[in-house]
């Protein structure tokens, strides 16, 4: 947790900003790194070790932009993990640089995610903002990270397509997913495999809708029919009055987005009130990930969900990072890890191709770069910089390991790409 | 339709008889000791986190919800004699940031020790499935729940109504110096009172728990709502926490199948609206205890 010593020059830099209001705090940063880069140069020279804008040698700064308490907390520490396993399996070095890394707690919260990243940005001098977790705060940062314009920006789990949509910023790069991937190539699936009637049930915010709606839009252009649509508020407590709304639908399959806490709640409910029976489950991968299985055990099985990465799947490259995973962090690696050991790959890939960490220069290099991740390898799209990668459907099954149940892959879609939403980085 | 309607009903009974039981611990809580216990909701997580323990270490739900209460009044022990004591008679702003800290701190040990992710109670096996009650089929678990937290309310009315105990707890919230004059050690029966309530949240969150998720943030979520019932009902009415328990709980789940999103603004406007009519609540100063 402890953050690794700090060089001397920020030191100083903290006390001129401590001069300033934090309403200036951003006017004066980009007046000095952007206008003023001379001035940074000389100090560079001088410091001999400012790693911070990296131009050639000196050490690398990653910035963790993660919730590290609250209920995501699990995520952040996750994506950590990942991130730090491979590092530890290059010995702390990318391209021969030392690499440092700071955390930052986003505490899943928008204005504290724009302070940290300006933190993590400024006085850090990230060369990479790694995080954050919840869509609404990457949408906050997006201003941040563009004015800032001093750092790659790997987004490791907020899948909210409007980054993309409204943000489409050169330096940002999913290394993890949109909402788009994890719903709408399901309801094809679904149609041909399950049934030609759903009915959507989902948590009433912004990323539960976007599911909804994306899943719905494809699977009325597959040929099949919306019976019904059920909106619960984030963080309800009882489901029972709306899986009683899905059943009267008379759907013969259901398609949820919950996650975390509410999809406990709800697949324990769905088998409580004996739903499973007559309808099938299906959903966004979140629905029943790794972890929320745990806690919904037996009433998930026979459950169908969409993601880009199972703990599960059979690959050689998956396996051995599934051991690695298990011998450095004593527990079973799960999709937000995934996304963090891929995010030090990407960064890793980018800063050895061009051997700056210039942010244009790593931007140049990660656009149409193939990553070989344990989930498949995939690449960023060179007009969003969304992951093009394989998305697997899987069905929950019993299983002889320490928990009842897990997920296993029943098909694989490949290359699933995405609308642009008018975006074009190219 | 009907059969929404039948359900909804059903729900809002069945949850209502359990937020009675945690409504009910705070307002004896406050009725006694004179003190507003912010720490309630984290009591009843404690339940539910212990139960979830107990169940899997043990492998039974039965000793769950006969243990996890028990050492949720333990804590409620070491609550009372430790901190509340000494703070007796002071102004009561005291207590509040006392029992606010310990559900901070108690909320911040279960993410420390448990996690972040969300866990749950198996149900048994005895009460798993559903049972047809002929407009609609309603799972055993609930009705389970439904019978033995009605059986709880029920007894502990009771007992503060007809039993010696009972009149000796009145006693002392009504008049605590004459009550100690008379030989009885008053102190004792705040910290039996403290601990009823802590027991009484500990069972609700063991029951809850194998229905819904157990997660760091159930405490504070119905901490909120038990308040409204406690405002609602009368501050200090045993009677009045039952009663608007069974109110705010059929609301809640009528507004589910209405319109979802006002159900929250439905109950502080009813809380409003008593507030307004009936500053004292619906059973409330009729009613010492």
């Amino acid at each position: 947790m402890a953050r690794r010593p700090m060089r001397n020059s920020s030191n100083h830099e903290r006390d001129r900003h401590g001069n300033s209001g934090d309403s200036d705090r951003s006017t004066m940063s980009r007046r000095k790194y952007l206008h003023t880069g001379a001035a940074v140069g000389t100090a560079a020279a001088i410091g001999g070790c400012l790693g911070g804008s990296g131009e050639g040698g000196g050490g690398l700064t990653v910035g963790y932009a993660l919730p590290f308490t609250g209920t995501y907390a699990m995520l952040g520490e996750s994506i950590v993990n990942g991130f730090e396993m491979y590092l530890e399996q290059n010995g702390g070095e990318i391209d021969g640089r030392e690499v440092e890394t700071v955390q930052r707690d986003t505490e899943a919260d928008t204005n504290r995610g724009v302070d940290v990243t300006r933190e993590l940005l400024i006085e850090e001098q990230a060369d990479v903002i790694v995080g954050p977790v919840s869509s609404a705060v990457a949408i906050a940062i997006m201003d941040t990270i563009e004015s800032e314009a001093s750092a790659i920006w790997l987004n490791a789990n907020a899948g909210d397509y409007r980054v993309t949509q409204e943000g489409c910023l050169d330096y940002h790069f999913r290394t993890s997913f949109n909402d788009w991937q994890t719903s709408a190539p399901l309801a094809e699936w679904v149609y041909e495999n399950v049934a030609d009637n759903v009915c959507l049930a989902y948590a009433d915010y912004a990323f539960g809708q976007n599911s909804k709606n994306f899943f719905g839009e494809a699977f009325e252009e597959a040929g099949g029919e919306i019976v019904a649509e059920v909106g619960a508020p984030l963080g309800t407590d009882d489901y029972s009055t709306y899986l009683g709304q899905i059943e009267s639908s008379g759907a013969d399959a259901v398609f949820s987005f919950f996650a975390g806490s509410d999809a406990v709640g709800y697949v324990s409910a769905f088998a409580d009130y004996g739903l499973n029976e007559e309808m099938t489950q299906t959903g966004s991968g979140f629905l029943l990930s790794e972890d929320t299985l745990p806690a919904q055990g037996e009433a998930a099985l026979g459950m169908y969900s969409l993601l880009h990465y199972t703990p599960a799947q059979e690959s050689e490259r998956n396996q051995t990072f599934v051991e690695n995973y298990r011998g450095a962090y004593d527990s079973t690696a799960n999709v937000y890890a995934c996304q963090g050991y891929d995010s030090a790959q990407a960064f890793a890939a980018a800063v050895e191709e061009t051997g700056s960490a210039e942010p244009d220069e790593l931007s140049g290099a990660l656009s149409g770069m193939e990553i070989d991740s344990p989930r498949g390898s995939f690449r960023f799209n060179e007009q969003t910089h969304e992951a093009i990668q394989n998305m697997y459907v899987r069905e929950v099954v019993e299983s002889d390991g320490e928990q009842p149940v897990e997920n296993q892959v029943v098909e694989t879609i490949e290359s699933v790409e995405g609308p642009t939403w008018d975006c074009d980085l190219s | 339709m009907i059969e929404s309607i039948v359900r909804a009903t059903l729900l809002g009974v069945q949850s209502g008889m359990i937020l009675a039981l945690i409504a009910a611990g705070l307002t004896l809580i406050f009725g006694m000791l004179d003190v507003i216990n912010f720490a309630h909701g984290a009591l009843y997580m404690l339940g539910a986190y212990f139960g979830s323990v107990i169940a899997v270490e043990l492998g039974s739900f039965w000793l769950a919800l006969l243990l996890a209460p028990l050492l949720v009044g333990v804590v409620g022990i070491a609550i009372e004699v430790f901190s509340l004591r000494p703070l007796y008679g002071r102004n009561p702003l005291y207590h509040i940031l006392l029992t606010f800290g310990f559900a901070i701190m108690i909320q911040g040990a279960v993410v420390q020790i448990w996690g972040g992710q969300a866990r749950q109670i198996a149900q048994p096996a005895l009460l798993t499935g559903t049972l047809s009650l002929g407009v609609v089929d309603y799972p055993v678990y609930r009705l389970f729940v439904l019978a033995i937290s009605t059986a709880l309310i029920g007894g502990v009315w009771l007992a503060i109504d007809r039993s010696n105990l009972g009149i000796i707890m009145r006693a002392s919230a009504h008049d605590t110096e004459m009550v100690d004059a008379l030989g009885i050690d008053v102190s004792k029966v705040f910290t039996g009172v403290f601990v009823l309530g802590a027991v009484l949240a500990g069972l609700a969150g063991v029951l809850l728990g194998a229905s819904r998720s157990v997660n760091p943030g159930m405490g504070m979520g119905i901490i909120i709502e038990a308040f409204v019932i406690v405002v609602i009902g009368g501050l200090g009415s045993f009677r009045g926490a039952v009663f608007s328990a069974l109110l705010i709980g059929l609301v809640t789940s009528y507004g589910a199948l209405i319109a979802p999103t006002l159900t929250d603004l439905a109950l502080f406007g009813l809380m409003a609206i008593v507030l307004m009519v009936k500053p004292n609540g619906l059973f409330g100063a009729t009613e010492a205890a």
